[in-house]
């Protein structure tokens, strides 16, 4: 393998081949640094580069394995981080101007169980503000798509996707508030994992929405999802709501058959008049890859699920403007004006509309777990059109109206599974014929049900190729 | 004599302690106007015996 090939391996792939004294730590460092020095000018996918920090910890890493230690299967290998988890000693922005000088004195328990994994963090990765979205004048610049520069990487955590697709880290960590993670995943067609709420510790990830944030794997492969979720999940006394179940091995069910799996899709999701039709016909493509995979494909309902977009802002943005209450009394000038107006309409929401909206995402659980009595995996578009221009992303809204159309529609697809407190995944479902973009294929499942789900996900991963193309500005800029 | 909706986010802000700059109060409305609306769809739902739990029971 050349040195160039090196930052294109997966997770897995990398740890394999350090393990083996193929290569050193210090070499697959040095490759992936000298791609970020080339071309993060251009994709602002990094806030913070740790680059003597990441050398010293390949260097000690290459001194492990000389010494014959045992080592995990993430060892060696050079991850980054959304710039939302706290890092200690090491700027932590949120994205926002009111972040700019927080250094944190203790590092989050997902960033601290990625070192225990050996893992090499290489940096810390842009976001739009607050793990929001929409943001116009970005502080540390605009995260650009590496399938097409012009276009949103998605968000909010847009550097996590970003990094991946351009190959400027073996692994990432985004965010997943409302699919924060999933999203960006879809729109770099790279993998982004919501874990089920509690399953790993929210401790020292700066919140947007208490109840539905979590940290979100993001990666270039299923297995590698699997080794990342492995890494980080379980019980955490620093964050009380997370589960004491067991973690299990992830990688455990991948490439077991789907005999008899029960995929669902989604028909409100499915039939909306307004999903693009070249994602709905990758929808029905897929539907197709499981039947020959095996699996009993049938159709559920969730009737509520149109309404998720409303109900995820009315109960999550409320309680997000709670929590930034003083920011919102006294910094506000400091906000992006997307931030600040999403903000200040999310504040003034009056209690009863909040307590409908809240009460309304039970029912809307209840429906998913109707479904899920129904099958063992879910069925969508991770999000119901390809990439967006990130003109038309940062507009401001022209009328209630378009407020519906751009704010709450899209989200029907991404908040449903985050109000649900389910797990679900976004994998490479294909692209658009032109121009070429990524299409999500997204899959849920019960609470806890990662296991199978990363098998669903594999299967289908194994039996196409999406995965295996690569961003046009990751390749132009190697040649 | 009915408020602007302008008007009316200007009022609610002031209620509650926050002030919106003019320039931005006609999107910071739309943004309110259009959720209240698609809330207000949910009226129809009988939701008379839900609680609304933050956290949801584990069910491996």
């Amino acid at each position: 393998m050349t040195t160039h090939e090196l930052p294109f391996q997966s997770a897995a792939a990398t740890a394999q081949a350090i393990a083996a004294k193929q290569v050193s730590p210090v070499e697959v460092v040095h490759a992936y640094l000298e791609r970020i020095d080339r071309l993060d000018d251009t994709l602002h996918a990094y806030i913070t580069v740790c680059r003597e920090a990441a050398l010293d910890a390949a260097r000690r890493a290459e001194r492990a394995i000389m010494q014959g230690e045992k080592l995990g299967p993430l060892y060696g290998v050079p991850v980054a981080v959304k710039d939302q988890f706290w890092t200690r000693g090491l700027l932590t922005t949120n994205g926002s101007r009111v972040y700019r000088d927080f250094v944190p004195d203790d590092d989050a328990t997902m960033v601290a169980r990625l070192a225990q994994a050996g893992t090499i963090l290489l940096g810390k990765l842009n976001l739009s503000e607050l793990a929001m979205g929409g943001t116009r004048n970005p502080p540390w610049g605009i995260t650009r798509n590496p399938w097409d520069l012009e276009r949103t990487p998605g968000e909010s955590s847009s550097g996590s996707g970003a990094a991946l697709a351009a190959h400027l880290c073996a692994a990432s960590v985004g965010e997943d508030t409302g699919g924060s993670g999933r999203g960006p995943a879809a729109y770099c067609s790279v993998v982004g994992l919501r874990p089920t709420y509690t399953r790993v510790s929210r401790y020292g990830m700066t919140p947007m929405c208490w109840f539905t944030d979590t940290a979100a794997p993001m990666t270039k492969t299923v297995e590698d999802c699997a080794l990342v979720l492995g890494a980080i999940a379980g019980y955490d006394p620093k964050d009380p709501t997370t589960s004491r179940q067991p973690v299990p091995d992830y990688t455990a069910p991948l490439g077991q058959s789907l005999n008899g799996m029960r995929v669902a899709v989604i028909r409100e999701l499915f039939e909306h008049d307004d999903i693009h039709p070249e994602v709905k016909q990758a929808i029905a493509a897929a539907l197709e890859v499981f039947r020959e995979l095996g699996a009993e494909v049938r159709e559920v309902s969730i009737p509520l699920i149109p309404h998720a977009g409303a109900i995820f802002v009315g109960a999550g943005d409320t309680a997000g403007a709670g929590a930034r209450d003083e920011i919102l009394r006294t910094r506000a000038d400091e906000l992006d004006p997307a931030s600040r107006t999403r903000l200040q309409s999310a504040a003034l929401v009056p209690a009863q509309v909040y307590h409908r909206a809240m009460k309304a995402r039970v029912v809307l659980r209840q429906q998913f777990m109707a479904a899920l009595d129904q099958a063992d995996v879910l069925v969508s578009a991770m999000s119901p059109f390809p990439p967006l221009l990130h003109t038309s992303l940062t507009a401001p809204f022209a009328g209630a109206d378009d407020v519906r159309f751009r704010f709450f529609f899209r989200r029907s697809y991404s908040a449903s599974y985050a109000l649900a407190a389910l797990p679900a995944i976004s994998i490479p479902g294909g692209f658009t014929s032109d121009p070429a973009l990524p299409i999500g294929l997204q899959l849920g499942a019960r609470p806890f049900a990662e296991a199978k789900l990363l098998q669903a996900a594999h299967a289908y991963e194994q039996a196409t190729t999406w995965h295996q193309r690569r961003a046009p500005f990751a390749v132009e800029a190697t040649a | 004599m009915a408020w602007s909706k302008e008007e009316r986010v200007r009022e609610l802000a002031r209620l509650i302690g926050i002030s919106i700059v003019p320039e931005e109060e006609t999107e910071v409305a739309d943004r309110f106007e259009s959720l209240m609306k698609e809330l207000d769809e949910l009226v129809s739902l009988d939701l008379a015996d839900i609680e609304p739990v933050t956290i949801f029971p584990e069910e491996p």
